[in-house]
């Protein structure tokens, strides 16, 4: 059983494909974990953002800056009475918020965090992403269906439309940078393959043909909005319309489950933009600052990062200390940065910061698709049924497809010339 | 549609400003949520809020129970009670009831009153648990509101 285990510590593959069944439910049990972090965290930080793009405060009182607010956030839905309307499909209802978690969990099977640190490498991987990942419609449906009641219905009509017609556009733009991985030696859908011939070409597919790749990934990133119905596409929870869209007869934990699984379908189709496009766990700048010393520094960054964090809960404590309500707080936050410092001290050693910098990288890259998220949401207003039709059918599929043609016409230009010339 | 404008719409030039927008508002300095009970509103002195009898340096009451407040108040919600001093010939105020629970705070006391004896003061926590409170006496008035500090 042992030396099963440690096997594959010597291995520099996923556990899915070294076929360790241990190590796989390892990953599985630490993706989940965070994952689920990562939710809660996003819960505080859109919270604090948005919050603060409107000239408000956001969250202050539970915990340091509302640090906690997600933890009480999250006892309070537990604690909630868990209703089922009376004439609703109770086992559908019951199934529906369960097939849109697993539907949002299971993407994450695929996504790489680094060249090891996957559950499994799939050859089909991103076919795999994006198919089960339009799962999530299906969940949306059910709810709004066995809820029997007319605004879930209509917020989950709106939503199948919207993510099947959104869904075309998507595909395309993923089409093209599939593409774009043939031009060094065989295409692949792996996704870990997929970052590993950004790696090969030297270039990250966002910057690949210019502007080719970058419109690629404007269109999906675009068309991810409206998968993951985040506004300014949030047509099936619009709450000035539907109350709160397909689950507006959910309460207390089922509800949450419908939060978790926006937010961890959020991080998987930001993954997917990230490994497609951004060179997924690869690092910025590979060819500008290269060379092994320039690898060096920017290793260093993970454990500068949380150093960075705990100097910050410093500052802050020693702020709150003053003033007498917050000593509590402040005695929180001085353990919470003596925690961050304590991590950035580990990934600082060379041994950890080689392992580490690989999920660092990926994190700070879907961290910033996280961002963009916030910042549309607090920035536009929601579009109208038929604007939202139209941006899908008449605007993104039309430049997805040229893209898809541009791509394919650039790859093979070598071969064009010669024909014409000959 | 010009050229110009076609290639604004094309790169959402709108959009980026409005992003811009919300991205530069999130400068904490900009804030202007106040957390209220560690936090305290700076209040003008022109602010209506608690009645209150003012007196001069010395600690008199300036009021000369002359009653041009409660004839002045649209809902008639002050009383002003007085006795007449034998010797000075003059009103001496023995009690000044004020309800504030009908009170609007449009300060037309305040305007009527000929010595500035009644003052709508800046203070503003006038919440209270009964109805009893809300009828102010002449000593509440005197005193004003006494803030009370509440412990975590």
């Amino acid at each position: 059983m042992i030396p099963y285990i440690l096997q594959y510590l010597h291995s520099d593959v996923t556990p899915g494909e070294a076929g360790n069944v241990f190590w796989m439910v390892v990953y599985v049990l630490l993706t989940f974990a965070g994952v689920s972090i990562g939710v809660i965290f996003m819960n505080w930080f859109e919270r604090k953002v948005m919050a603060h793009m409107q000239v408000r405060l956001g969250p202050m009182r539970v915990g340091p800056h509302g640090l906690l607010q997600p933890i009480a956030d999250a006892l309070k839905l537990i604690i909630k009475e868990d209703l089922t309307p009376a004439s609703a499909d109770k086992l559908v209802f019951w199934f529906a918020p369960v097939c849109v978690v697993m539907t949002a969990f299971c993407t994450f099977i695929v996504v790489p965090f680094g060249r090891t640190h996957a559950i499994t490498d799939m050859n089909i991987g991103v076919v795999f992403m994006v198919g089960v990942s339009s799962l999530g419609v299906l969940g949306v449906i059910m709810a709004g269906w066995a809820s029997n009641s007319q605004y879930p219905l209509l917020g989950s009509l709106r939503s199948g439309a919207q993510m099947v017609s959104y869904e075309i556009a998507m595909c395309m733009a993923v089409v093209s940078a599939v593409m774009m991985t043939s031009m060094s030696g065989e295409g692949t859908l792996s996704m870990i393959r997929i970052v590993e011939a950004q790696l090969h070409q030297h270039v990250w597919y966002a910057f690949e043909f210019f502007p080719v790749g970058l419109t690629a990934l404007g269109v999906f990133s675009i068309a991810m909005i409206a998968e993951t119905n985040r506004a300014p596409f949030d047509l099936p929870e619009a709450e000035s319309e539907l109350v709160a869209g397909f689950h507006t007869e959910y309460s207390g934990f089922r509800w949450s489950l419908f939060f978790l699984a926006e937010y961890a379908g959020m991080m998987a189709v930001s993954a997917v933009a990230v490994t497609l496009w951004l060179g997924g766990w690869l690092r910025p700048f590979p060819n500008w600052l290269g060379g092994a010393r320039w690898d060096t520094v920017f290793s260093l960054a993970p454990g500068l990062t949380f150093l960075l964090l705990a100097a910050l809960c410093v500052i802050y404590t020693v702020r709150m200390a003053a003033l007498r309500v917050m000593r509590a707080n402040a005695i929180g936050l001085a353990a919470f940065g003596a925690v961050l410092g304590l991590v950035g001290l580990v990934c600082l050693l060379p041994a950890v910061r080689v392992r580490v910098q690989d999920i660092y990288w990926f994190v700070v890259k879907v961290g910033f698709f996280m961002y963009l998220y916030v910042w549309y949401r607090s920035t536009f207003p929601r579009y109208r049924f038929d604007q939202l039709m139209k941006v899908g059918w008449k605007v993104l599929l039309p430049i997805s497809i040229a893209v898809v043609v541009l791509t394919a016409l650039v790859g093979v230009r070598d071969e064009l010339f010669a024909m014409v010339w000959r | 549609m010009s050229i110009k404008e076609m290639l604004k719409s094309f790169f959402l030039v709108d959009l980026m400003k409005g992003l811009w927008v919300t991205f530069r508002h999130q400068n904490p300095k900009d804030l202007v949520t106040e957390q209220y009970p560690l936090q305290r509103p700076e209040i003008s002195d022109r602010f209506r809020g608690q009645p209150r009898l003012m007196m001069d340096a010395d600690g008199k009451l300036l009021c000369t129970a002359c009653g041009a407040c409660a004839l002045a108040c649209p809902e008639k919600l002050i009383k002003v009670s007085s006795v007449k001093d034998a010797e000075t010939k003059k009103k001496v105020l023995t009690e000044f009831d004020f309800d504030i629970g009908r009170c609007m705070f449009c300060g037309l006391c305040e305007e009527a009153c000929p010595s500035g004896a009644i003052k709508l003061s800046p203070d503003y926590e006038l919440a209270l648990y009964s109805r009893e409170g809300l009828q102010l006496h002449r000593k509440d008035l005197e005193d004003g509101l006494e803030r009370k500090v509440y412990e975590k």
